[in-house]
């Protein structure tokens, strides 16, 4: 919490001290991480109806497994930039704005690279199955485009961050904007790791 | 200037028809929600009128059989989702920022957005009625006859996305509940001295954050089966209709503690009042109510006993479904002792509250019953689980409103209502209520099915259904009489004043109705019954609570209570409107599949959204 608070308020009109100067920052980040532990029950629910769908164990073994030749880089790509991301924000703590903005769309891009080869990857699975063959390409095609929703969510507040005037912590709202971003940023990513293991290595392993 | 005046002056929404939309005020969202949530009340309430007179008698033709389908499904749907948790919601909304002594919500305009999408969700929902399309396949909508082939129109598709919209809307609440009620106390009131309805409200949000996703992943999964050909629900593709099911009650359960628990909370706040004593057994009261929500999650199999499972994973939903009657009764009987051994004020209020008691334990009763597999297997699908589930929620949700509205909107108007023809209603509603669905149980043991249009005479449920019939007009005509009472008390009541029950909490502490900035000084707090002790609140001799050098309110620590930050509070804003209607813009979009049009909404949503949250400078007093 910062100390700025109210002494650049007129003197006239700062007519009693307040009991505490701080400025409540945090009721942002509370709300965000029960938004985050909403959409985590989502991807949760999910999973399980990927489970309760499968037929011969979980690992779909009757269906022919998605490849990992894009998926996996996809991951690497997500890692760094949750990676770079993190970076900006210390950047942030230090005070060191612009190298924090570079972070920030240094992130955007990286994660435009993940939708590209997301798009690659549907264009090549999309010959073999789609989300009209049967219920197992029901369940994988609405996995991975709510995944990707998400992140198109993710980055649309990380460009509203970036678009933001200023860093510096302020009285008004929005407090902690690229924290509270961060945060989202990297549960998408964190999702994208589950989705690697339970709908593309797990089928993998025959 | 006064200190009022600037307060006034910084809280105060222009009396215009913009401050009417763009109002953050958690006072007007308040009676918005509880004025909304009455009239979906009504409306229910007439769409089950009109069920009864079609039951009335044997082979009665006054609905065709769609007509009956559309008819029911709208009445539950209506008030399971339209009334029973937003009216809950408009207590909550307009005496939580007060209970606790904050001048708001934690996110104000969120508040309103979540007001806004509410009210359009439920307009979207009755959009169905126009083109005569409504949504006919129960509330719970079970797969496949609500699948393409025997549902073909537009009716499930409406009840999908109305739903969804409605996920958004309460999502949002529950956040909001749960981050104010963590984060705003008043300095003192620490997690052992909040009200009781604090418990149940953030119970019931924690639940909501949790296992409302299921029915988003249930209606998602439903609507793109049916208009876009994905195959979750269809054997030949290999899908699975039961998990439609497990969908639908995972979120179902524990939504049925959702629109129970706060009503639950309301009597423990209003009963202790007319008794004139501290309820008996608070830290038995929060903690049932705690582990009912918890223990909420590990039931939804009991709806589900007659689809074929394995015997050991009924035992456990069964058990685990008994369990929760021991948290009900430690309530009951928590409830019970504080009458008993205190000193009663027999108001209107207190008769609705007791009415509820006897009506819970009816409800809980004949709910234990169909706990048992055997007997469930008996009665499923019959007007024994119509009669189970209308105890539970008329006893155990309308009732508790009523009695809150006659103990809470004096609060809200400033004059008090009448208390003859309040008693009146209650014995008229209490009498109706039984008469209504006391011979329903009767009925299920012999046979009648629910949901059924119509039934030939001769099978011994003519007599029944009859007095059904008549029973539900008496109920009806109980509640008129209390909605009279309401609306002459507007002119005709006693003016109420600050506490005119002398209760104990802090929204007591207020004016009647309250200023728009609440109490001039912060109140603290040192014990669970502020206006019962010795204590005085808002004593303040360096006025280092007032917080009048701008839209400000007190943060404090989650569990102590202890005061740690100012908390700016944003200004009225149009944009939370606005965004609603580009959302609202969108769901009708995908109804009718016209894809550039969702798009369109979606770019308002983002557009409006990006100019909602930009940075604005801090409100100042003039």
């Amino acid at each position: 919490m910062s100390t700025i608070a109210l002494d650049r308020l007129p003197p006239e009109v700062a007519s009693h001290p307040p009991l505490v100067t701080t400025l409540d920052e945090r009721r942002g980040t509370a709300g965000m991480w029960l938004f985050i532990l909403t959409e985590a029950a989502l991807f949760i629910l999910l999973f399980f109806s990927y489970f309760y769908l499968a037929q011969g164990g979980w690992r779909w073994l009757g269906e022919e497994p998605p490849k990992l030749r894009l998926a996996i880089p996809m991951l690497v790509v997500l890692w760094i930039s949750s990676a770079v991301l993190h970076w900006g924000e210390r950047q942030v703590k230090a005070a060191r704005y612009s190298r924090a903005r570079t972070g920030l769309g240094l992130t955007i891009l990286l994660g435009v690279i993940f939708l590209v080869m997301q798009a690659f990857e549907y264009m090549d699975h999309l010959k073999t199955l789609t989300p009209r063959t049967n219920v197992y390409g029901s369940i994988f095609y609405t996995i991975t485009t709510f995944h990707a929703a998400h992140l198109i969510l993710g980055l649309l507040m990380l460009c509203y961050a970036l678009a933001l005037p200023q860093y510096e912590p302020v009285n008004h709202p929005p407090h902690r904007p690229y924290h509270n971003t961060a945060l989202y940023w990297h549960f998408v990513d964190f999702v994208w790791f589950w989705i690697i293991i339970f709908l593309y290595i797990g089928p993998n392993i025959r | 200037m006064a200190v009022e005046e600037r307060l006034t002056q910084l809280w105060e929404t222009p009396h215009t028809l913009y401050g009417w939309f763009s109002t953050v005020d958690h006072k007007q969202i308040g009676k918005r929600y509880l004025v909304t949530a009455m009239a979906f009340l009504i409306v229910g309430g007439l769409e089950a009128l009109v069920m009864r007179l079609q039951l009335a008698r044997a082979n009665a033709t006054l609905l065709t059989p769609e007509a009956y389908n559309q008819i029911f499904t709208m009445h539950a749907v209506t008030m399971i989702f339209w009334y029973a948790s937003p009216i809950l919601s408009g207590f909550a909304v307009y005496f939580v920022p007060l209970l606790i002594g904050a001048r708001d919500m934690a996110f104000p305009r969120l508040n309103a957005f979540t007001y806004w999408s509410y009210l359009f969700s439920g307009l979207l929902l009755y959009g169905s009625a126009l083109i005569g399309q409504s949504p006919h396949g129960g509330w719970f909508a079970y797969v496949p006859f609500t699948d393409s082939t025997y549902s073909p129109g537009l009716g499930m598709d409406f009840y999908a996305l109305s739903l969804l919209f409605l996920t958004i809307s309460t999502e949002g609440g529950a956040i909001n509940f749960i981050v104010t009620i963590f984060r705003l106390r008043a300095p003192g009131m620490t997690i052992s001295k909040m009200p009781l309805f604090l418990y149940s409200t953030l119970t019931i949000s924690c639940a909501i954050v949790l296992a409302l996703p299921s029915l988003t992943v249930g209606c998602v999964f439903l609507e793109v089966q049916r208009q876009w050909g994905f195959h979750f629900f269809d054997v030949a593709h290999g899908g699975a209709p039961l998990l439609w099911q497990q969908l639908f009650w995972i979120f179902g359960h524990p939504w049925v503690y959702v629109i129970f628990l706060p009503a639950t909370g309301m009597v423990s706040m209003l009963l202790p009042v007319f008794s004139r004593r501290p309820i008996v057994g608070y830290p038995y009261v929060a903690l049932s109510t705690v582990l009912t929500g918890l223990v909420g999650f590990g039931v939804w199999v009991h709806h589900m006993f007659a689809v074929g499972m394995s015997q050991m994973g009924m035992s456990f939903f069964s058990a685990a479904s008994m369990t929760i009657s021991i948290f009900s009764a430690v309530q009951v009987f928590a409830w019970l002792a504080t009458v008993w051994t205190g000193r009663v004020v027999p108001t209107a209020s207190f008769k609705f509250a007791m009415g509820f008691i006897a009506l819970l334990v009816i409800g809980g009763l004949n709910g234990i019953v169909t706990a048992v597999i055997p007997v469930d297997w008996q009665v499923h699908d019959t007007y024994f689980v119509v009669s189970h589930l209308h105890y539970v929620l008329v006893g155990a949700n309308v009732f508790p409103v009523i009695a809150g509205f006659y103990y809470w909107l004096p609060k809200i108007t400033g004059r008090l209502m009448d208390e003859r023809l309040g008693t009146w209603s209650f014995w008229v509603s209490f009498i109706g209520m039984n008469l209504t669905f006391f011979p329903m149980h009767v009925l299920g043991i012999e046979g009648m099915t629910r949901r059924i249009y119509t039934f030939s005479s001769g099978l011994g449920w003519d007599s029944m259904n009859e007095l059904a019939t008549i029973g539900a007009f008496v109920l009806a005509f109980g509640i008129l009489l209390s909605v009279i009472n309401f609306f002459s008390s507007l002119t005709g009541g006693r003016v109420a004043g600050k506490n005119p029950w002398n209760a104990d909490t802090l929204e007591w502490s207020t004016e009647s109705p309250p200023a728009v900035y609440g109490s001039v000084h912060i109140p603290t707090v040192v014990s669970r019954h502020p206006l019962w002790d010795n204590y005085e609140e808002e004593k303040d001799p360096n006025d280092a609570r007032v917080l009048d050098q701008s839209r400000l309110t007190l943060s404090s620590t989650p569990l102590d209570a202890k005061p740690a930050a100012l908390a700016y509070m944003p200004a009225d804003s149009l944009w939370p409107f606005l965004f609603n209607l580009g959302m609202t813009l969108f769901f009708v979009a995908l109804i009718i599949k016209w894809l550039w049009l969702a798009l369109a909404g979606v770019i308002a949503m983002l557009v409006f959204n990006a100019v909602w949250l930009w940075p604005r400078p801090m409100k100042r007093p003039a």
